[in-house]
């Protein structure tokens, strides 16, 4: 990293702390002024689940505390060092997930301006700042996601499983990845203890590489996949990332209960809201409740989300950051229930994606943004009606979710479209029993 | 004063504890169902009780009224279906009670309670609130819609997943 780079990553960085911490301290004003908070109600569910902890009592005494007691446990010093302390400690994550944005995009040379560009897209992504400054805890799950495919980069299989298996528990949704991990911890391109071959970034522009003939070679798909399937990383992988997950349960299960398993784990899995929220489903919940669903009609709801994770797992696996990415909007567009922080999930991950898309800003670029922002607030339009002015609005609120739903398919197809698809490992070279080289 | 708030209605006790925070009641606490998710169906009654202080300055000697304006915010479950899409929810009047003290002569107290039952002393109109609701004659057209919708988003993404996929 040169001097220039650093003072240039350095000044991003300090810029957007600095004004992280004016939105926390303006947001500690407006709450203590204005009957309008500026603080999201769930960090004040998270702040007195921490309490509760301090004072030796289970978080999950707080009614809609539906997290892991890790994150009531980390708020314990709202208690007695200031309440804005998760505010701090989810802001800094929000900053570390730019700084490993940068080490990623670096570790595959990516050239600078690029880099820089793309921890700005985080970085000054308003749903991104405000995020972490109202008190929302999810940009410690985008810091973790991110920190596994550092690890996994570097080749380091056991700590990524750990962290993995630690984010699954905290929040659920990662266990989407799963799946193409394991695909890529393919022993030709993973091997425990070394470390493996990336494959490095290059412009449109530029001409194929040398790289490009081992490129060519690393194109595997499912069925290369299961055959090698049961190799040494990926046992490995699955039971240190299992073992996390189920010693981080039983852990907690032993302290808090039934109440832990329901209101942090079974809560999310099984969760129907009728309530209106930017999902397709919210209305044929409302009206189907209280009525036992059919087989067939649990299986039709199950069924869109489950082809597509399995289609683009089968179809970008290997370009692990750009699968990720694919799998987290669908996972959000086709849930039962849509919330607007869910957006961080997949907002951390597009500037990971950004160098190889032969998307330009303008227009096309500007019309994806476009697109699915004018989605939201159109439905956002319908829902104030519902919410405020109390209107009948609840066919065209479904409706603007059909559309928004629609809408991210489309800006998920373009980007399909666009993407300069790039393995993330090269094949390993192994040297034979006579000092030659060949590849395995 | 005690609201006793009809089924589909609910206070949020969260909210009302930071508006007392800001001063705007002197005591509140809510009773029953507080459950801030469940639909109507779902759900029990439940009641608030608020405290308020007032000071009402007779020292002019004549005979004055003493407005008082209490503001309560309040929030509707989801209804019940309907199929004219809103559900009617009637107001009963609330309880109140009334303390008086005369400054300087803390021993000169009188209460007066007003019953919700003898409504000739009460000039209220009944409060009706529309709420909203769901229509179950489109139950079935939102579901093949909607999963439609879902086929036709699913077929967006995994075409092109399938035509694009290899590495350029």
């Amino acid at each position: 990293m040169t001097a220039r780079a650093m003072m240039n990553l350095r000044s991003i960085l300090i810029g957007s702390a600095v004004f992280r911490l004016v939105l926390i301290l303006y947001g500690e004003w407006q709450d203590a002024h204005m009957e309008v908070r500026y603080t999201d109600v769930d960090y004040l569910v998270f702040s007195d689940a921490a309490s509760l902890m301090a004072s030796g009592s289970s978080p999950y005494k707080r009614t809609t505390y539906r997290y892991s007691p890790l994150l009531a446990f980390l708020l314990i010093p709202n208690s007695f060092l200031h309440r804005a302390w998760g505010k701090f400690i989810f802001s800094a994550s929000d900053l570390l997930v730019g700084y490993f944005i940068y080490k990623i995009l670096k570790q595959r040379k990516v050239a600078e301006d690029l880099c820089l560009y793309s921890v700005m897209v985080w970085l000054l992504n308003p749903f991104t700042f405000t995020i972490g400054t109202r008190g929302n805890c999810e940009p410690i799950v985008c810091a973790m996601i991110l920190w596994i495919l550092i690890c996994l980069l570097n080749g380091q299989i056991i700590q990524a499983a750990v962290w993995y298996g630690l984010v699954v528990h905290f929040r659920i949704y990662p266990i989407i990845y799963a799946l193409p991990i394991i695909v890529v911890l393919d022993p030709r391109y993973v091997q425990l203890g070394k470390k493996p071959l990336l494959v490095n970034w290059k412009s449109n522009t530029q001409k194929p590489s040398s790289q490009s003939s081992e490129e060519a070679s690393t194109r595997y798909n499912l069925w290369t996949a299961a055959k090698s399937m049961f190799s040494k990383e990926r046992i490995l992988f699955g039971l240190v990332s299992g073992g996390t997950f189920f010693l981080c349960t039983g852990l907690f299960f032993h302290l808090y209960k039934w109440e832990f398993l329901h209101e942090a784990l079974l809560y999310h899995l099984t969760r129907a809201d009728p309530r209106h929220n930017f999902s397709i489903y919210f209305y044929h919940i409302y009206l189907q409740y209280g009525h036992q669903l059919s087989l067939v009609e649990k299986l039709i709801s199950f069924l869109p989300q489950s082809i597509v994770q399995l289609v683009l797992v089968s179809s970008f696996a290997q370009d692990l950051p750009f699968c990720f990415f694919l799998q987290t909007v669908a996972f959000v567009a086709f849930n039962k229930v849509i919330t607007a922080q869910y957006f961080v999930w997949f907002f951390c991950l597009l500037p990971l994606i950004l160098p190889w898309s032969d998307m330009k800003l303008r227009w096309e670029g500007l019309s994806c943004v476009g697109l699915w922002m004018g989605a939201q607030l159109h439905w956002l339009l319908w829902g104030y009606l519902l919410e405020f002015r109390g209107q009948n609005v609840f066919l065209q609120l479904w409706m603007a979710s059909l559309v928004f739903l629609l809408a991210n398919a489309a800006v998920m197809a373009v980007f399909i479209r666009r993407q300069r698809c790039s393995p993330i490992f090269l094949q390993m070279k192994v040297t034979d029993a006579k000092g030659g080289v060949k590849s395995e | 004063m005690i609201e006793r708030l009809p089924s589909g209605v609910f206070a949020d006790p969260f909210e009302l504890d930071h508006l007392l925070h800001h001063g705007a009641y002197a005591a509140i606490g809510v009773f029953g169902d507080t459950n801030l998710e469940l639909p109507s169906v779902s759900s029990n009654r439940s009641a608030v009780e608020i405290h308020m202080n007032f000071k009402h300055n007779t020292s002019s000697g004549a005979m004055s009224e003493l407005g008082i304006r209490i503001d309560l915010p309040l929030h509707a479950r989801y209804a019940p279906l309907h199929e004219s899409g809103y559900s009617e929810v009637a107001f009963g009047t609330p309880d109140l009670l009334v303390s008086c003290s005369m400054e300087g002569s803390s021993e000169k107290r009188s209460c007066l309670i007003v019953p919700s039952s003898d409504s000739n002393r009460l000039r209220t109109d009944v409060v009706v609130w529309k709420i909203p609701c769901g229509i179950m004659s489109y139950t079935n057209v939102v579901s093949v819609v909607t999963f439609a919708t879902a086929l036709v988003s699913t077929l967006v993404i995994v075409l092109p997943s399938v035509l694009y996929s290899k590495p350029r």
